[in-house]
């Protein structure tokens, strides 16, 4: 837990009058108000539009549980490039796995796949 | 308070009083809901079931009596599925209170290693090999466990003999993490360790620890999501067929089904998911009081006051007790309507059996092992909070605990829209 107070927790607190933990408290209740009710409501909305809200309102929500509930906004910084190395297999395996061919695992080799007979003595 | 180097053996005794507690709560609320409320629901799902069958055999209007039968094996669920929940988990609770306490309060007061400082050496432990071995044991007999567990949750009974070895790899599991604990965390939560080494000097080896854990975690929901969005985008779920994606537009609407064609645009089904996702967030705020509360000094000239909205919190020990109390509270009721959930879903032929099921249970399920593992935890901290107190001295403690409890909300904001809305 930081110190001292940072300049957006000053702003924060001058502007809502509430400290930042309970200013995200709100706005991590709120975001979740909109994502629920965006899909429920929006029954009729495209694929991609769907895509947007729930992206947008995820990457809101985990920059304030990220920043200020876990403090990596006021720790030393080193504790943010802790947090942000293993984001490098997280792309790797979100790009290299999961938006790779989807039809892959379908067409694996057959050495790739259960019960391949690896030194041909199988029946 | 937190300034002594040895604590008291009737501190234990007292953890093992409330084990006792503990299970009575569950065993109260398992004769209250399961046995009573499910066992009435379970009639009145039987008496319909009757109504349908002879409505439907005699050729007349069957509909109303078969949604009176499906509501009530619903609420049936609902009861059988949430008292069985809470008895499991407060056994859980009780017995790692139970044991903990009798272990330490059979021990000489000055065996309870609490005389660490910050000059301790480091020193080699077994612990995280045996640890290794337990998830070994645990994921090697996880299949049966599944077959297992599920007739459980469908509220069907059985036995739990396929649970063997799981059950095994998880008592290895917790047998190493005691050790571990025993032999590195002082209950008084004093002799912080400092790291010396580059990148991390100056800085506490708890912290650095459990941020180097929580990267390794990030990496294992990151796998669970990379394997749901492979299958996502081959399956043609209704949302693909209507956007006429890739090959999908020659299929029949229905042919995959997702958890999230079952939950989102029914209010009842996601009521559940989106109870916890706010439950979570609470939480979250909690922990965070609790921190703060803990970390706060008071003086006579600054002394503590009870927020509005809590008028019965007496002084900061009160204030902390509450706040970790409410977030162990909201935490077992995540578990407790995962589990009813689940139970819907199971219900409806959604099973781990499928592919959809299977990443679907797996992902939710290893976030609910997390969930639960900190409750565990909490018990813990709930119960150092009633004895020896939190304060600006060792209220890290806290600060530790919030960091993994953060990141399980933070792996619930993408899980959540991930599988339950999109």
């Amino acid at each position: 837990m930081g110190e001292h107070q940072s300049k957006m927790e000053i702003m924060i607190q001058n502007t809502f009058k509430m400290d930042v933990y309970a200013f995200s408290f709100v706005v991590l209740m709120v975001f979740t108000v909109i994502e629920v009710a965006a899909v429920f409501l929006g029954e009729d909305m495209s694929l991609y539009t769907v895509w947007a809200i729930l992206i947008g309102v995820g990457i809101i929500k985990a920059y304030f549980i990220a920043a200020w509930f876990m403090h990596l906004q006021t720790d030393p910084r080193t504790y943010f490039w802790t947090s942000m190395f293993p984001f490098i297999f997280v792309a790797l395996m979100m790009w290299g796995i999961g938006l790779s061919n989807p039809n892959a695992v379908s067409s694996l080799p057959a050495w790739c796949t259960p019960n391949y007979d690896i030194i041909g003595i199988m029946p | 308070m937190s300034s002594t180097a040895s604590v008291d053996n009737n501190i234990w005794m007292k953890a093992v009083m409330y084990a006792g507690v503990i299970a009575v709560i569950g065993l109260v609320s398992y004769g209250a809901l399961a046995v009573g409320a499910g066992g009435y629901f379970h009639h009145e799902y039987e008496e319909n079931k009757e109504m349908y069958e002879e409505a439907k055999a005699n050729g007349e209007d069957y509909s109303e009596f078969k949604e009176d039968k499906e509501a009530a094996h619903l609420q049936y669920l609902n009861f059988k599925v949430g008292g069985t929940a809470i008895l499991y988990m407060c056994i859980v609770y009780a017995a790692f209170l139970g044991v903990g306490g009798f272990i330490n309060s059979t021990q000489p007061n000055e065996e309870h290693h609490d005389d660490h400082d910050d000059h301790h050496e480091h020193h080699g432990s077994f612990s995280p090999i045996i640890f290794a071995l337990g998830v070994m044991l645990f994921l090697m007999g996880f299949p049966e466990f599944v077959d297992t567990v599920t007739p459980l949750i469908n509220g069907e009974g059985g036995g739990a003999s396929g649970a063997l070895l799981s059950t095994i790899g998880l008592v290895v599991i917790v047998a190493a993490v005691g050790n571990w604990w025993r032999e590195d965390l002082p209950f008084n939560g004093e002799g912080e360790q400092i790291a010396t080494s580059w990148p991390f000097e100056g800085q506490d080896v708890r912290k650095v620890g459990l941020w180097v854990f929580i990267m390794s975690e990030i990496m294992v929901f990151a796998s669970f999501f990379s394997s749901y969005l492979r299958m996502r985008t081959e399956w043609c779920t209704d949302w693909a067929i209507r956007a006429e994606m890739g090959e999908c537009a020659d299929v029949a609407l229905g042919t995959v089904v997702t958890a999230s064609d079952l939950l989102r645009y029914d209010l009842g089904k996601l009521m559940p998911g989106a109870i916890n996702t706010f439950a979570l967030i609470i939480s979250s705020y909690t922990i965070v009081l609790a921190l703060k509360t803990a970390k706060s000094k008071y003086t006579e000239d600054n002394p503590f006051k009870a927020p509005k909205l809590l008028p019965f919190l007496k002084d900061k020990k009160s204030a902390v007790r509450f706040y970790l109390l409410a977030t162990f509270l909201l935490g077992s009721m995540f578990i407790v309507l995962k589990l009813i959930e689940w139970s819907h879903l199971i219900h409806e032929g959604f099973t781990i059996q499928s592919p959809q099921g299977s990443i679907f249970y797996i992902a939710t399920g290893a976030h609910g092992l997390h969930v639960f593992v900190g409750l565990l935890v909490m018990l813990y901290m709930i119960f150092k909070a009633d004895t020896i107190e939190f304060d600006e001295d060792n209220g890290q403690g806290i600060e530790y605990f919030g960091l993994y409890w953060h990141f399980v909300d933070l792996a619930w904001v993408a899980i959540f829209p991930a599988f339950y809305l999109y």
